[in-house]
């Protein structure tokens, strides 16, 4: 991951407290189990990408650690709050203001402009139309889509409305951003322009990222990756051969 | 951007929180897509017929004993056969709230869809709910609205048409109740608001999508079977404190019960055959658009219940009073009553058979809806299945055989009913009951049916586009 394109302005020196954990999570869905004693932590202003194959687990993590899937066992922590016994509705108050989330695709609204779905999570948290206009502008100006605020979803890129969708998750300044596959239905140079941009969005702010994805190129503008199998963390040397493993076989 | 900013974002006060939701859902609706403006189009014409039929119920009501003015309709006349004239109009709703139900369904996949981002981008699930409610409610309310200008525009012309005449046609002399008109108007629209929040009531709707509760809430059952028994209880208390009222309304009472008790066995027959037949065909079909159908109809037994409950009342209700109508009016012929009676039971009957015309257009039309919202909501699968080399032909035959094979069980079973209501009836007169008629009720609701199925057709050559396949 060294020749990782962000890497430089990561956090550094001793390992601060996190300002996320997730601890020995566990999770089943029927007879699958999806998560299987999973324990990650972020702390503030750090991309971590959680890689995995298909199916291991990676989603439910990001789920759980939202506060969007209560797990079955284990704990969240926030800011050191415990998070998964939080009522539904003060997990979703939590979403609205310290967190922002952005899946692969169908996150934003299609009746309603660029301008308007990025102004949404301020409108609902009780902000004057106006002043939450001009703040959705100034973040579609950061992530280079300002020229497409009237337009409606379905008049945009797939590019370009997942930068929209960015704009969304980071407009109330969240302090954690989650991203699920967040370039998995994007070109090559989509995909570039929009990590680059959250990358870069979320240094400038000191935003924490958990990032999740199946993309060893998406990884690398981690900070740190961790590698999820059948629903339980891998060991770091075992993550390590396994990444340089996917790295061979792709070359 | 600072990161000291989630305080600024203190949760807002409740006046600022509906404001926001109000908005939000005007929004919504200003953006809503041409799909979306179909559904909220079909809503509000429910709404429009909801309106129209309880504004008229409500006239013929007003009509005050010993009205010194005579109509051509003998059924306006007498105050005995009113309230069951008032009682026909008022079950003209039941097809109309079917059809609503049906039409509120197009594009739920879509709609769910949008829940789902609107908790994504930070609302509550109130929030959510709230929305949903008050786009149904002002839909509805536009619909409400029209139906009353509308009602009032025909009133209209039809007492300057009428005026001078001795015997009118219509009771537009019967002047309007302003109160009780604008109550029906804005009753309408609460009602729906009303029962579009408790139908969300059974689903979680998280960032991730819709989900419908399996179980349902406990004691529901008991405390609906409570609340029945205390309106039951008061309404026998209030008759049963007028002498007069008792047999009045025990007839009216005794048509609307039955008409319940027939539509809830109606939705269960309907569901019951489709999966009977589903689980049947599957194994035996010789031809692929026999397997598809029996594939779905296995599948999602239920989809076309509520359509199908209302064309089995109106089967059942057809079948009754063709039978009886025909028994009644060889009768009064055989007899040789005054021309007055004659005349008297033909334009009740006709006006009977207007209001049952009626309710069967309202339940085709909804049967149409119905298909019609099946294919938009299936159509990725079935663009797939088409590009997967299954052919037109056999597709738009799997299509017909989804709504003609649990059908066919369904009307031959409401045509028995409805057979049976007749003979009751017509018992006493003795004499050879004529069934030709009778009979011909269940075919001609068949053959509506499947032509209303027909109808979607043409949407089915749009859903194989292969674009479709991008579909999400």
């Amino acid at each position: 991951m060294n020749n990782s394109p962000s890497r430089t302005p990561g956090p550094t020196g001793p390992r601060r407290a996190p300002i996320l954990a997730a601890h020995a999570l566990s999770k089943s869905y029927g007879a699958t189990e999806a998560l299987r004693g999973a324990s990650v932590e972020l702390t503030a202003g750090e991309i971590l990408a959680l890689t995995g194959a298909s199916g291991s687990g990676k989603s439910t993590l990001l789920h759980c650690m939202a506060g969007i899937v209560e797990p079955d066992a284990g704990a969240v922590t926030y800011e050191g709050r415990r998070l998964d016994g939080l009522p539904e509705h003060a997990r979703t108050l939590l979403r609205r203001t310290d967190f922002g989330v952005v899946f692969q695709f169908g996150q934003l609204i299609p009746e309603l402009t660029a301008r308007d779905n990025v102004a949404l999570p301020l409108l609902l948290a009780g902000v004057r139309r106006q002043a939450a206009e001009q703040r959705a502008d100034a973040c579609l100006e950061r992530f280079g889509v300002r020229g497409q605020a009237a337009s409606r979803p379905g008049e945009l890129s797939g590019g370009q409305a997942q930068r929209v969708a960015m704009a969304r998750a980071l407009v109330t300044e969240p302090k954690v951003i989650f991203a699920d596959e967040p370039t998995g239905a994007l070109d090559s140079l989509a995909s570039e322009q929009v990590l680059t941009a959250l990358v870069h969005t979320a240094r400038e702010a000191g935003t924490a990222v958990l990032v999740v994805t199946h993309d060893a190129q998406v990884a690398a503008y981690a900070d740190r990756e961790v590698q999820l199998r059948d629903g339980a963390l891998v060991p770091e040397p075992a993550a390590a051969t396994a990444t340089a493993r996917v790295a061979g076989d792709e070359h | 951007m600072s990161t000291e900013a989630p305080t600024a974002l203190a949760p807002p006060g409740p006046a600022r929180v509906l404001l926001t939701d109000a908005r939000l859902a005007t929004d919504l609706l200003r953006g809503a897509g041409r799909r979306e403006w179909w559904r909220l189009g079909l809503v509000a014409f429910g709404a429009f017929l909801a309106t129209c039929f309880a504004l008229a119920a409500g006239t013929v009501a007003a009509i005050p004993d010993g009205h010194p003015v005579r109509y051509t309709n003998g059924l306006l006349n007498g105050s005995g056969v009113r309230p069951g004239l008032v009682l026909a109009l008022v079950l003209l709703l039941v097809p109309v709230l079917a059809f609503v139900g049906q039409a509120t369904r197009i594009g739920a996949v879509h709609r769910e869809r949008r829940f789902a981002a609107l908790r994504l981008a930070g609302a509550t699930t109130r929030q959510v709910r709230t929305v949903a409610a008050l786009e149904a409610g002002v839909t509805c309310l536009f619909g409400s609205f029209a139906g009353l200008v509308g009602f009032l525009a025909a009133r209209a012309v039809a007492d300057s048409v009428q005026r001078g005449r001795s015997t009118p046609v219509l009771p537009t002399d019967i002047p309007v109740f302003w109160p009780g008109f604008i109550l029906v108007t804005l009753a309408v629209p609460l009602l729906a608001t009303a029962t579009g929040a408790l139908a969300l009531r059974r689903v979680a709707i998280s960032p991730l999508g819709v989900f419908r509760r399996t179980r349902p809430p406990r004691n529901l059952g008991l405390y609906g079977l409570v609340a029945l028994l205390l309106v039951l209880g008061s309404a026998l208390a209030f008759v049963g404190s007028k002498p007069g009222l008792l047999m009045a309304a025990a007839v009216p009472a005794l048509a609307a019960g039955a008409v319940i008790l027939i539509g809830a066995g109606a939705v269960s027959a309907a569901g019951a055959s489709a999966r009977f037949l589903g689980n049947r065909l599957v194994g035996r079909a010789q031809s692929p658009a026999l397997l598809i159908a029996a594939g779905r109809l296995q599948a999602d037994p239920w989809a076309g219940a509520r359509v199908h409950a209302t064309v089995i009342l109106v089967t059942v209700v057809g079948v009754g009073f063709t039978g009886i109508r025909r028994i009644i009016l060889d009768e009064v012929n055989t007899r040789q009553y005054a021309a007055s009676d004659t005349g008297f039971y033909e334009s009740g009957f006709a006006a009977v058979g207007l209001t049952v015309l009626v309710a069967l257009a309202v339940a085709v039309l909804g049967l149409a809806v119905g298909t019609a919202e099946s294919l938009i909501t299936r159509r990725r699968a079935l663009a797939a299945q088409f590009a997967a080399g299954v052919p037109r032909s056999v597709l738009r035959r799997a299509l017909l055989l989804e709504t003609a094979l649990p059908l066919a069980p369904a009307v031959l079973l409401a045509g028995l009913g409805g057979l049976l209501i007749y003979g009751a009836y017509t018992a006493p007169f003795g004499s050879e009951l004529p069934l030709l008629q009778p009979l011909l009720v269940p075919v001609v609701v068949y053959a509506a049916c499947l032509l209303a199925a027909a109808a979607s057709l043409p949407l089915l050559g749009r859903a194989l586009r292969p674009a479709e396949l991008r579909h999400e």
